[in-house]
């Protein structure tokens, strides 16, 4: 039986920041294949290029050369307005400090990716968000602002805005960073369930050695490349 | 379409929740507005009262050389004269007394006209309150312009003195002309006796001519027919002898219109700043926005959106302040016995949301580029 071919496949890809005579390549030709459905966690040192990588999967960033494919898409070919195109359809981001705007309720913010999306009727898009809110278990916060909720309770919304546009691939920065062990349990199983049961492609960025033991796979980040970690049995339980 | 009203929706709730900036930057664009909205007004009363139209039908006979009707002497006798003149299809004696012959912005003017012929002369003139025949029966009885009975809170039945007179209030008129609503029309021998200057003598005659095309010429007619006596006369056309006789008064006010200029400018300046500040401050809003699929020209109309409501709000405050105020003021600006009331009006209103939003626009275009610009990454990194 042949595996299904990657949703995700980098090939030689490289990243470098030009800072005045510095020179940062945070990514050196990184070869990566995800499948589709797969729950990849990604360790790595501060510093090691991890945030960088997720944004150029994101298409947030542009790759400096080599291939980025996601789905049909060559990520590296697209320009700003292709990508944010892109990003709208496919792509689900969660940031590690939430990013929620401050001014919005739960409900609004979680609101915000589809209020551009073409042809949605105003009801249709009420209820996705509904949806979308109960799935992160937050249906009874939906008109606290981000100020009235506990960080947990904020990643879960920053995960319901993600996951509003139903896309197939989610991508998480340290969702578990700032939160206690209860808070990242509730978030790491609903990345878990969103790959298992729906079929999303989730890739998650963490420091976390249980929090990356949640995932189907695991490989660690370091100078630019990627290596295959192996977590302790023990840690994973 | 229903992307934009959206982001129309998501532009007013971040002008609405971000209370307090929002009512500061609204308030400051309402105290433009405001000055604007008084000036133009000033303006278009100005207008009124001394640009030509091609209506215009009314001659002022005024003695020559002199700028004040307490000095402006001509016979009465001169009437018949003036009604003999070919093209001359109506005139009237008329005896002017104000409070000031400077300017001022609380002008007190009577003008003495025979009881006869006003309702003849002036068919324009409306009696909204008590009556004409009051007035004909009373030779101490005034028909008030109802700008000046406002001002005063004056009803039919008061009395009210000015001017060394006491006169009794016949009537309220209002009229197409702003003028006639802010004189009290009293009876010429009356105001004649109270006056130094006896019977026999007006101030001026105004004259109406059978077509405006020879408004000049009959002007011409009249001061060839009177230009050699002991009072030699000058006529000119009521909008001309206004802009001629009140040239103090057209200057300074003409010279507000730099200081709404200033306002407006003031105005850009505030707002520009408010929304360059929000979008600064906003910059990880802005491109989380995009991260999540809102293109570069959606963020930019937000910023756009939201100075335009910024504007209207703070231009239809300070419009409706400004208007306030002139009801509440009831300013009647005077020269020489000739008076301009500032009387609110819708069209200065019109023009003053326009300018407002024009405004708003002109101000939010550099925040609303600097919040779609830039790279996506930084900003999320560093907001
Ligand atoms: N815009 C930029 N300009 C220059 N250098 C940059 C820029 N963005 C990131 N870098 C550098 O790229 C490297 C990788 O950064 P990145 O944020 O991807 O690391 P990370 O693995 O996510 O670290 P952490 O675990 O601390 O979040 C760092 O050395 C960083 O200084
Ligand atoms: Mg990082």
């Amino acid at each position: 039986m042949n595996p299904p071919p990657p949703f995700l496949r980098c090939r030689g890809l490289t990243k470098t920041y030009q800072k005045g005579p510095n020179r940062v390549t945070p990514l050196q030709s990184l070869d990566l294949e995800v499948a589709p459905g797969e729950f990849l966690a990604l360790m790595g040192p501060s510093g090691s290029g991890k945030t960088t990588l997720l944004h150029c999967i994101a298409g947030i960033d542009h790759p400096s050369s080599g291939e980025l494919w996601v789905g049909d898409s060559n990520l590296a070919a697209l320009d700003r307005a292709q990508l944010t195109r892109w990003r709208a359809r496919y792509c689900g981001y969660v940031f590690q400090l939430y990013h929620l705007v401050p001014i919005l309720s739960a409900f609004e913010n979680v609101e915000l990716p589809l209020l551009l999306t073409k042809g949605l009727r105003r009801t249709e898009r009420r209820e996705r968000v509904r949806a979308a809110l109960a799935r992160v278990g937050l249906a009874d916060r939906a008109h606290h602002r981000p100020a009235e909720l506990s960080g947990g309770q904020e990643q879960r919304v920053a995960l319901a805005r993600a996951i509003v546009t139903d896309p197939e691939l989610l991508v998480a920065d340290e969702p578990t960073g700032d939160l206690d062990r209860e808070a990242a349990r509730q978030v790491l199983d609903l990345l878990h369930e969103l790959a298992r049961d729906n079929g999303k492609t989730v890739i998650m960025v963490t420091h976390d050695p249980r929090a990356a033991a949640e995932a189907d796979r695991c490989l660690h980040l370091e100078k630019g490349r990627l290596l295959e970690a192996n977590i302790p049995a023990e840690v994973a339980r | 379409m229903r992307s934009l009203r959206n982001l129309a929706i998501l532009a007013g709730k971040q002008a609405l929740r971000h209370r307090t900036r929002s009512v500061l930057t609204a308030l400051g664009v309402a105290v433009g507005l405001f000055l604007f909205s008084t000036i133009e007004t000033l303006q278009a009363a100005l207008r009124e009262a001394t640009e030509a139209s091609e209506e215009d039908n009314t001659l002022v006979v005024y003695r020559e050389n002199r700028f004040c009707p307490s000095t402006s002497r001509l016979p009465q006798s001169y009437l018949d004269g003036i009604r003999a003149i070919p093209g001359v299809a109506d005139a009237i004696p008329v005896q002017i007394a104000v409070n000031h012959c400077g300017a001022s912005l609380d002008v007190i003017a009577f003008r003495g006209v025979p009881g006869d012929d006003l309702r003849r002369y002036n068919p324009d003139l409306t009696v909204v309150s008590g009556s004409y025949e009051a007035w004909r029966e009373r030779p101490d009885a005034a028909l008030v312009g109802a700008h000046f009975a406002a001002r005063r809170g004056l009803e039919p039945g008061d009395f009210f003195a000015a001017v060394g007179l006491r006169v009794f209030v016949a009537g309220i008129v209002t009229s197409p002309h702003p003028q006639d609503e802010n004189v009290a029309y009293v009876h010429l021998p009356f105001l004649q006796e109270s006056t130094t200057l006896g019977v026999g003598t007006v101030t001026q005659f105004n004259v109406r001519v059978d077509d405006p095309e020879e408004l000049d010429a009959v002007a011409a007619r009249i001061d060839g027919r009177f230009g050699d006596g002991s009072a030699p006369t000058v006529t000119r056309p009521e909008k001309a002898f206004f802009a001629q006789t009140a040239r103090d008064m057209v200057e300074m006010i003409a010279f507000t219109r730099w200081l709404g200029l200033g306002a407006v400018v003031g105005v850009i300046g505030l707002l520009a700043n408010a929304l360059l500040l929000a979008a600064r401050s906003r910059r990880r809003e802005c491109a989380l926005l995009q991260t999540i699929g809102f293109p570069r020209r959606a963020v930019a109309l937000l910023v756009l959106g939201e100075g335009l409501y910024l504007g209207m709000a703070g231009g239809a405050l300070g419009i409706l302040g400004s208007f306030a105020f002139l009801a509440w003021r009831r300013f009647t600006f005077g020269n020489e016995g000739l008076t301009l009331a500032f009387q609110p009006d819708p069209s200065v209103a019109l023009a003053g949301m326009g300018v407002a939003m024009v405004l708003a626009l002109v101000a939010s275009l550099w925040p609303a580029l600097e919040a779609a610009r830039g790279s996506l990454v930084r900003s999320l990194r560093d907001g």
